[in-house]
């Protein structure tokens, strides 16, 4: 059996795993290139549990926190990331809106 | 009088600056390229210029380079191994060419030229000439690199490109730079969003944007609709305006009973909103929330030309305009906030950044078209509200500036 990629009690979000992204750049390509059942999925799946998540994310300083409680915390930025796209616009991005692609984030952000 | 009687008894914000007018904008300044040369010449060659931020270069060695369109040249910002910053045009003195191509870095020895191989100290001396004994009667203390001045304020690095700037940065900075003090910019630096884009746009479209706020309930209707208005100021009216010689400054009030989204409630529990977050403090210096109004949210500062500063309790953030043409801009965003103390924290401060980021977004589109109308000449006048007193306040100064004022 793998092993666990994220902490025991959010096993299930495994299923997730591919929105555990490291910087802004990967999180707005995954946004723009997802539908919004996908979208919706993680969403759905995130927002329960999303309370418990930051408590636990609570205990941790961001520097070196063990692996798997880096991949939740990735997935909550992710999570930041589609909240307009469910919560505001009802579409991956932003309605009339400049592209991502063209608004660049700083190096390593 | 004090600012709330003031608010009750002036009727319009313009009634308190009678200098500035009430009457149309001509479009000219927005896209005409003959214009854009006397800002160049007259305005960004002349003032202190914000080109970022003292964490950005924190140890000797430390440098940023900023290639300014507008200023026609390239700025190499460095610290020194004495801990200065000293800025100075990025360019070797042997046959001219950009010595730090980079954008930044950190200069561990010298700053070597890649065509010949001369090399400069972090303190702008010329330390080696490649084949020296080839060259005739060279004068090495006169060869360093050309200084730009420079000086800090709060953190924030200006340079003024004027080999003779005809005042120093506080004196530019005038009082409005006054009464800051104990507002901690550094400690809310330590964590840092930038963007950068380049906008089909002149400048001044994109800032004009940044200092009114009574777009936001129409334009950003999707995204952050009433986080300054509410139901008896159903345009998210500013609450004070007040300027201060080329600087200006809108304070904004905060809607604190809007329901937030799932998500931003969640976030909000680790201490940062969609925008704006907490109520003024009695901490907080004299310049910020300048009128110590109860209802106050966050202030936009107008550091002419072209820096916005957006300051709030817990957070702030700058928007800095840099002409590439006459319709086009270099415009970087930059967020500040404190150190987040744990993964939640960092979280609440991701989902703030995101829907803020959103929001620019829906700027950009919008303004790229306002250009594009703006060009065809089919008006010859903008016409501007009470609530567009920073727009009207800048165009005012920029005329004393290309009238040859000194500001």
């Amino acid at each position: 059996m793998a092993e666990p990629q994220l902490p025991e009690q959010f096993r299930e979000l495994e299923l997730f795993l591919d929105w555990s992204l490291a910087t802004e750049r990967e999180r707005t390509a995954k946004r723009q290139s997802s539908n919004m059942s996908q979208i919706r999925s993680f969403y759905d799946a995130m927002v329960p549990r999303l309370e418990e998540i930051l408590n636990l994310l609570a205990k941790y300083p961001p520097d070196n926190p063990p692996p798997e409680v880096q991949g939740l915390f990735l997935m909550t930025l992710a999570l930041a990331e589609i909240a307009p796209a469910v919560e505001n616009f009802g579409q991956p991005t932003v309605i009339d809106g400049f592209d991502f692609a063209r608004f660049i984030p700083a190096q390593g952000q | 009088m004090t600012a709330a009687l003031q608010t009750q008894t002036v009727k319009k914000w313009h009634d308190l600056y009678p200098e500035l007018g009430t009457g149309p904008i001509p479009i000219e300044p927005y896209i005409s390229c003959e214009y854009f040369e006397r800002e160049r010449e007259l305005i960004f060659r002349k003032v202190w210029l914000n080109v970022g931020r003292v964490e950005q270069i924190p140890n000797p060695g430390d440098y940023i380079v900023r290639d300014l369109a507008v200023c026609g040249t390239s700025i190499l910002i460095v610290r020194g191994k004495d801990g200065v910053i000293r800025a100075f045009h990025n360019m070797c003195a042997h046959r001219g060419n950009k010595l730090v191509a980079d954008a930044s870095g950190a200069c561990k020895g010298l700053f070597t030229c890649k065509f010949h191989g001369w090399a400069y100290s972090p303190d702008g001396t010329l330390s080696h000439i490649a084949d020296e004994e080839s060259f005739f009667n060279l004068d090495r203390a006169a060869l360093g690199l050309t200084p730009v001045a420079v000086d800090t304020w709060h953190g924030f690095i200006f340079i003024n490109m004027d080999p003779n700037p005809r005042e120093m940065l506080r004196e530019y900075l005038g009082e409005w730079g006054e009464g800051f003090d104990g507002y901690p910019f550094s400690e809310l630096a330590a964590t840092q969003f930038a963007w950068h884009t380049e906008l089909k746009a002149n400048w001044k479209v994109i800032k004009d944007a940044f200092q009114e706020v009574w777009h936001i309930p129409t334009l950003h209707h999707r995204t952050i609709p009433n986080v300054f208005a509410d139901s008896p100021n159903r345009y998210g009216h500013a609450i004070y305006f007040k300027l201060y010689g080329q600087h200006g400054q809108i304070s904004l009030p905060g809607n604190y009973e809007r329901t937030p989204t799932l998500v931003e409630n969640m976030s909000l529990r680790y201490g940062t909103g969609a925008t704006v977050i907490k109520k003024s403090s009695d901490k907080l210096p004299p310049r910020v929330n300048p009128a110590r109004d109860p209802r106050w949210s966050i202030d936009g500062n107008a550091i002419f030309p072209n820096c916005l500063m957006y300051v709030a309790d817990q957070t702030y953030l700058t928007h800095t305009f840099w002409p590439l043409s006459e319709d086009c801009t270099l415009w970087e965003a930059r967020f500040y906030y404190p150190k987040a103390n744990t993964l939640a924290q960092r979280f609440s401060q991701e989902y703030a950044k995101v829907i803020l980021r959103d929001v620019n977004l829906e700027d950009g589109s919008t303004l790229e078209r306002t250009q594009t109308m703006l060009a065809s000449r089919a008006k010859k006048e903008i016409v501007l509200q009470d609530q567009e007193l920073l727009i009207r306040h800048h165009h005012y100064v920029a005329e004393s500036y290309l009238k040859g004022h000194s500001g």
